[in-house]
């Protein structure tokens, strides 16, 4: 036992030393996760605002130019074109709307006949495409109920009669996420995936440089067993990747302003079996591979339906049935979930039995495997 | 364990499907000794070391390493043998001292036995100045040297050198020899496999391995008077192939071949003399030879050995 402990222990200390002396790696392991973290929860920002908007104005009447500047007074569009044709400077992708008010429509709303505007929208990106429609559908509809109920009133007032206008008004409250921030939905996502990406890789490179070099032979000839190397591997980078996941975690709340509503302890409890998972495979990956480049490609067969599936971008509700049937073999379905369920909504351990319970079968499965693996192909 | 042997092998074979890698291979190699395993590439020089390191279960035979059977308790075998590959698998990001802590780790060293082991083998090989020096910095002899450190960092009775001198620049090889037989001196079993003859000339038995098979067993002089009897001499001069014919057909002689610009002549002393072939030649017009007696190679033995078969 004693034995055992030192050789995991040699192992451990080599790996460090390595992966510190190794500036690339420690980069790879520590730079790269708070940078892809920054950097994609900027660029993945999926509000909608200052949509480009053309506006045509045909009618050219105090009503209609009062309609426009008040739908376009929301930070949702921004008038960055005037004209008379929307087509060009849509197919250019100039703008993603078009407003057009056509002749004649002040003299309608005065008369009270039903008045049309013409909206244009750009579908190429459907996110986008639907929070613009929803956008000005909601203008124009609020906007048609005021004229509604103000023609309504004068009616009544005209005719001696009090008014009853009856109204249902919604009151909107929204949880865990009120202002509703993308961001805040993004970084749990995107700090599962960084951590995915980093550690797998990491792991099953560090096996397979070992194989690539001949090094591994050399350990075979010693009496440590293929478990202490497994562990003495895996340790590190369990370690090192809990720290990386810290900051990652870190950069979100003090960058994003992403809450930690929840226990710390079921957090850090859902990473490190999260972490089992992700190097357990690399592990697992590493035996089929040969060399290095192999334990990279390798890697992405397993890492790109992993992001996909985990429902990091899209919830996983969306998907068809069977591709949720799938996504249940991906531990970064279940880490994401932990995350905003601890992050957002305040869960502890007790909250998260089921998907800390899958993690760690998972992450207990793919260790053996891996190990089972490693330990039949160096016998 | 017959006295003083330290590595057994009784009827030793490898099978890998239907080819046989090892046929049937049987030695002994006592304290201190060191042993030369000669043979081609695909002889079966490394699945022999294989399988006496405990990498490789025998497919029959037996074979015990100090005292511990090979098949039965590999693990046994590698905690009282070094190994040091031809690819001196070594960190080459990693000091020389970082290298040797981890492989006494990989040992079971103590913090203390460590330390005094890394001194102890540093000052061996003759690096205690390059300890501190990245291992990918050093040139290759070095590199070697540190293999060999770290092959026995652990103190093992027994060495298994594969082909440790593969890709080294001469000097370096001599340096190491050296440090091979002072080992061999202290009492430190060397089983060495190599390639080039003139290192085989450094053990004291060598076991040539052809095809699987063991076929001559023996020290190197010894060798060379079994399968190399008589005399070689060199013949230089111009128009050495037009001498060939004429040496070759003479009573006496036993073999004649070009070798460089020039033949090499094996004859049976007791029949005829370099006297009698400079008259052969003399006789046929041909002058201006000069015969020079040489000693026999392990490279004859190998050739004379092989063409047998």
């Amino acid at each position: 036992m004693r034995y055992f402990i030192r050789t995991v222990q040699a192992v451990v200390r080599k790996e460090l030393r390595q992966t510190f002396r190794d500036k690339r790696m420690a980069a790879i392991l520590f730079i790269a996760p708070v940078l892809q973290l920054t950097l994609l929860g900027f660029a993945v920002d999926m509000d909608v605002d200052n949509v480009p908007t053309l506006v045509v104005d045909q009618d050219r009447s105090p009503a209609s130019r009062d309609l426009l500047a008040r739908m376009l007074a929301d930070a949702t569009f921004a008038r960055t074109q005037e004209g008379d044709d929307p087509d060009g400077p849509m197919a250019r992708g100039e703008v993603s709307v078009a407003v057009v008010v056509p002749r004649g429509y002040s003299e309608d709303v005065k008369k009270g006949r039903p008045a049309e505007i013409q909206v244009l929208i750009d579908g190429t990106d459907p996110v986008r495409a639907q929070s613009a429609m929803a956008g000005v559908l909601e203008f124009l509809t609020q906007e048609s109920l005021h004229m509604a109920t103000a023609r309504a009133v004068a009616m009544a007032q005209a005719s001696g009669r009090a008014v009853e206008v009856p109204m249902i008004s919604v009151v909107p409250r929204v949880f865990y996420n009120p202002s509703l921030k993308s961001p805040i939905y993004m970084v749990p996502g995107v700090a599962a995936v960084v951590l995915l990406v980093v550690t797998t890789v990491v792991t099953a490179m560090s096996i397979a440089r070992e194989k690539e070099l001949g090094t591994i032979e050399q350990l075979l000839v010693t009496p440590m067993r293929p478990v202490a190397l497994l562990l003495g591997k895996i340790i590190p980078f369990a370690l090192l990747g809990l720290i990386a996941g810290g900051l990652v975690i870190a950069v979100g709340t003090h960058v994003f302003d992403v809450p930690v509503r929840g226990s710390v302890l079921a957090l850090f409890l859902g990473m490190l079996l999260y972490l089992m998972s992700t190097l357990g495979t690399g592990v697992f990956i590493s035996t089929v591979a040969n060399n290095q480049q192999q334990a990279i490609l390798g890697s992405f067969f397993f890492i790109m339906p992993a992001i996909l599936l985990s429902g990091f971008m899209s919830p996983v509700e969306n998907m068809p049935e069977w591709i949720q049937l799938i996504s249940r073999l991906d531990p970064a379905r279940y880490f994401v979930q932990i995350l905003r369920a601890v992050l957002l909504k305040g869960a502890g351990v007790e909250d998260l039995a089921g998907p800390l319970l899958a993690l760690l079968t998972f992450g207990v499965g793919i260790l053996a495997l891996g190990t089972l693996r490693f330990r039949k192909r160096v016998a | 364990m017959k006295d003083g042997v330290v590595i057994e092998v009784e009827g030793l074979s490898r099978r890998f499907g239907h080819f046989l890698a090892v046929d049937k291979v049987s030695f002994d190699v006592k304290r201190g000794e060191i042993f030369g395993y000669l043979g081609a590439n695909g002889a079966g020089k490394s699945t022999t070391i294989r399988m006496l390191c405990g990498l490789l279960k025998p497919s029959e035979g037996r074979a015990a390493v100090n005292g511990v059977d090979v098949a039965h308790d590999p693990e046994g075998v590698k905690r009282s043998i070094g190994y040091m590959s031809q690819k001196f698998s070594l960190y080459m990001d990693l000091t020389v001292t970082e290298n040797l802590e981890f492989f006494g780790g990989a040992y079971g060293l103590s913090r203390r036995q460590l330390a005094v082991r890394t001194d102890e083998v540093l000052r061996a090989v003759d690096m205690i100045e390059q300890r501190d020096t990245r291992t990918g910095d050093l040139p290759g002899g070095m590199r070697q040297r540190v293999a060999l450190a770290s092959a026995m960092i652990h103190d093992p009775p027994i060495l298994f050198l594969d082909e440790p001198t593969a890709g080294v620049d001469p000097e370096a090889r001599r340096t190491f020899w050296q440090l091979i037989r002072t080992l061999a001196g202290q009492g430190t079993t060397i089983f060495v496999t190599t390639h080039y003859m003139d290192e085989a000339e450094y053990c004291h038995r060598i076991g040539l391995m052809v095809d699987g098979r063991l076929v001559a067993l023996d020290a190197p002089e010894v060798l060379k008077r079994t399968h190399v009897p008589g005399r070689i001499c060199r013949v230089e001069g111009s128009g050495a192939s037009r001498a060939l014919p004429v040496l070759g057909g003479l009573p006496g002689v036993l073999e004649a071949h070009p070798f460089g610009a020039g033949l090499h002549v094996r004859f049976d002393e007791t029949r005829t003399g370099m006297a009698a072939l400079q008259a052969a030649l003399h006789d046929k017009g041909l002058d201006g030879f000069a015969l020079t007696p040489i000693a026999p190679t392990l490279e004859d033995v190998f050739l004379a050995v092989v063409e047998a078969k």
